[in-house]
């Protein structure tokens, strides 16, 4: 075929394109428009399959379609060009077949959420597969087909308290403004309004239900990913001296996170090296490992591989790791977990004691109450009805039972949870009750009067 | 105290690696991985029950026996690394976060791969010896000066390299079960795109120069001077068709069909004076041919007609192939370490 053919050939077929695009945008103006959105967002290529993700509740599908889809009209493009190599026309026509394939499958899933919102039977999946754009006008045409929810549609969370803590306070000061995760076409806000001063020697207990952020807030406070916050130790600032202060902090994982096959001691003696100022000597080291091979009851088993431990010893040796560099700020992620009641009463009482040193000690567990004597304070996470994780009370345990009327932490926890976790889906209520709490404190108030006055308020308002 | 915080200096990258070093060789001993040594030595012991009696003695064989071998390095390099960084992920996370450098933690899996590595070479090198392999006639090494030496090195960097990429791609994945599923891409990359052994289209040619396997072969090819070693192909065939025959008129038209023939007429009469039914036996041909010793002789030009200037018996051709697999073990560390600095990113 001549030149001037192919050129032929490709303008009509780029025509054609465009002009079935343009076809097929039209068809999802009615759509759009019931689920809530512009009518011009259905003819941009990539931009519409996200927001028919977001039509259907499934955003995730939605982007990968998008990007699938740009993929698609380049990936074409390219092929088009004069003079492309054969070996690279060969991997692209590869990696065609491969976002083909992927296209169907999250397709599937996205023509399910979609009748999921518009309370149809999933047979209609098959037609949204073969005819898309014909079920799109059909459906945004017809009165029978409504969405129970629109795109747009967005939950408000509990108003901000607006204050901020202590930054130069003794002790851990977190002032969280926000820890916002970017996706392709969104942010998200994780986390947003925490403040608080936590003193040294405080045992602090970290409480939320699951993706609350717990984790989240911990990784801010740590420094390991940072947020749009404040976070100062003994008045140096976490994030901007992290490479001097991450020495200074301990963080024990959930999961015994060791070499399994190696010895105790040398597991220790490693952590010292690496953890342990250059100026200390080698003497000064191994006594700093020997302490804590005491002090943790790990002395007989120092030539014992870390595998043959039982649990509760490697969960002690994890704590070790982290103690032997004597940090001020030590975090815990459930360190119970896996260990009988006897054997976690015994771990939190040895975490007690490190507190009693003068540290500060922040622990997340799933069974707070048979522990919960040995508490100073407790942070209560909580998500919002925007799903980002709130700061729902911080203060003394004793206050936080009479701030949630809750005799027990897991019944604290069940009055904040949402209504789909089993919980009462009182969080917004909390929310905006301890961020008055917060105000009154920063107006000089203690923690305890601040509470009572907001609870005496409370039952004053449900009386009248 | 703060300014105590601020102003401690902690342990370098030296000394760290040291720290590291010591872990993985006492990991050698509890962990079991010596237990790679022995299936090394299967491994090579396999093939050169299969090669011992071609390999470095005739053009194929060589090829063939020097994709083994290639074939060998990568195989034991690939199950050297590529569950190393990545079972142990969150423990290296956890580690990073509490002041361990990334690039102390790969130099030493890099040297700790490199002793391992080295290990299996001396084996190989000593099971291939011990099983029959003949080693190339030249005996004088083209580089080094000794052909062991020379060998050894090609198995050593051929290996390492392999090592090294499959330490890459497990500093990459999140978990092992990824791991081993992307390994036998891999690895059929690496057979297919060798160059030497399977033919390919013109258009991804240059794709060869991507695999280690490519280097390892031709170097181990120049090494066992593959350019001047008899072709036993054709022979072999020839001699497989003892039995046939064909008739005089059939013989004659192929030669008269050539200009050489028919336009030579003492030629032409001495081939229309045989009857056109006489039926001539291969048999006759072969044997003439073997009671002159003509096969060595036809194995011989056959090579020569049959050599390939990329396995020249060159310094400069070894040189190039050393260079090349190093380049590819420094780029595989030198990402490895960047991919892994991003551990942190994790999530739970």
């Amino acid at each position: 075929m001549s030149d001037t053919a192919t050129v032929a050939s490709i303008a009509t077929n780029g025509i054609e394109t465009i002009v079935l695009y343009v076809i097929s945008g039209l068809c999802y103006i009615p759509f759009f428009k019931k689920c809530g959105l512009e009518w011009w967002k259905s003819f941009i290529p990539g931009y519409r399959m996200y927001c028919r993700g977001l039509c259907a509740r499934r955003e995730q599908e939605g982007r990968i379609l998008a990007f699938l889809e740009v993929m698609t009209y380049l990936l074409a493009l390219t092929m088009l060009i004069d003079g492309v190599p054969g070996a690279l026309l060969l991997i692209l026509s590869l990696v065609q077949v491969i976002c083909l394939i992927i296209n169907f499958v999250q397709a599937i899933k996205l023509n399910i959420g979609t009748c999921d919102i518009f309370n149809r039977r999933r047979t209609w999946v098959l037609l949204w597969m073969l005819f898309a754009d014909i079920v799109a006008l059909h459906w945004g045409l017809s009165k029978k087909f409504q969405p129970s929810r629109l795109a747009t549609d967005k939950d408000e969370g509990a108003e901000e308290s607006g204050i901020t803590a202590d930054e130069e306070a003794e002790g851990l000061s977190v002032n969280i403004a926000a820890r916002t995760a970017r996706s392709a076409f969104q942010t998200v806000t994780l986390l947003k309004d925490i403040h608080m001063v936590i003193p040294k020697g405080h045992m602090v207990l970290l409480l939320g239900g699951s993706g609350a952020g717990k984790t989240t807030f911990l990784n801010a406070v740590t420094g390991y990913e940072k947020a749009d916050a404040a976070i100062t130790i003994n008045d140096i600032n976490v994030y901007n001296n992290y490479e001097q202060v991450k020495y200074n902090l301990g963080f024990v994982p959930q999961q015994e996170l060791m070499r399994g096959n190696d010895t105790v001691l040398k597991t220790l003696e490693d952590a010292a090296n690496i953890r342990l100022p250059a100026s200390m000597s080698i003497k000064e080291k191994k006594q700093r490992v020997q302490d804590m091979l005491e002090s943790f009851g790990l002395s007989m088993l120092q030539n014992t591989m870390v595998e043959k431990l039982s649990g509760g010893q490697k969960k002690r040796l994890s704590i070790a790791i982290e103690f032997i560099s004597d940090p001020d700020l030590f975090i815990l992620d459930e360190p119970d977990s896996g260990l009988d009641g006897v054997v976690a009463r015994g771990l939190f009482e040895k975490l007690r004691d490190i507190a009693d040193q003068g540290k500060i000690v922040i622990v997340i567990t799933h069974t707070p109450d048979r522990v919960i004597d040995l508490f100073d304070d407790v942070i209560v996470l909580a998500k919002d009805t925007t799903r980002t994780g709130r700061l729902a009370f911080y203060g003394p345990v004793s206050t936080a039972k009479r701030f949630f009327a809750r005799g027990t932490m897991e019944a604290v926890l069940r009055t904040i949870n949402q209504k789909e976790e089993g919980g009462e889906g009182r969080a917004d209520e909390f929310i905006a009750m301890y961020s008055h709490i917060a105000r009154l404190v920063g107006e000089g108030k203690t923690c305890e009067e601040a509470a009572d006055t907001v609870i005496v308020e409370k039952y004053k308002g449900a009386t009248a | 105290m703060n300014k105590e915080i601020k102003d401690a200096k902690h342990q370098g990258r030296v000394y760290q690696t040291g720290i590291y070093l010591g872990k993985f060789f006492r990991m050698f001993i509890y962990q079991n991985d010596w237990k790679v040594m022995p299936i090394a030595a299967l491994i090579a012991g396999l093939v050169a029950l299969v090669m011992k009696n071609s390999l470095f003695t005739t053009m194929e064989g060589t090829l063939l026996g020097s994709f083994a071998i290639a074939c060998i390095c990568v195989w034991n390099g690939f199950f050297n690394s590529i569950q190393n960084v990545c079972r142990e992920r969150p423990i290296v996370k956890r580690e990073h976060r509490s002041g361990l450098h990334i690039s102390s933690y790969i130099t030493a899996h890099t040297i700790y791969q490199a002793f391992m590595c080295l290990m299996q070479t001396i084996i190989t090198m000593f099971v291939l010896i011990k099983m029959g392999v003949s080693l190339p006639q030249e005996p004088k090494g083209l580089v080094t000066g000794n052909i062991m030496l020379d060998l050894g090195i090609t198995i050593f960097l051929t290996t390492f390299a392999a090592d090294m990429m499959s330490l890459l791609v497990s500093s990459f994945v999140r978990n092992t079960t990824t791991a081993m599923t992307v390994m036998p891409f891999l690895l059929i990359f690496q057979l297919v795109f060798s160059g030497g052994f399977f033919a390919l289209p013109d258009s991804i040619t240059f794709l060869t120069d991507y695999t280690i396997t490519k280097w390892g072969l031709t170097a181990t090819c120049a090494q066992g001077q593959y350019n001047d070693l008899p072709m036993t192909a054709l022979w072999k065939s020839m001699k497989k068709m003892r039995n046939g025959s064909i008739t005089a008129g059939q013989l004659k038209e192929f030669m008269l069909a050539s200009p050489d023939f028919s336009e030579d007429p003492e030629m032409v009469i001495l081939l229309n004076s045989i009857p056109d039914d006489k039926e001539i036996m291969f048999d006759d041909f072969i044997t003439a041919i073997e009671s002159q010793n003509g096969g060595y002789t036809i194995e011989k030009k056959s090579g020569e007609l049959n050599q390939e200037e990329k396995y020249a018996s060159d310094p400069a051709v070894i040189s190039k192939c050393w260079q090349m697999l190093a380049i590819h073990i420094l780029i595989y560390i030198g990402v490895a370490t960047a991919a892994l600095e991003f551990i942190d990113k994790d999530k739970r």
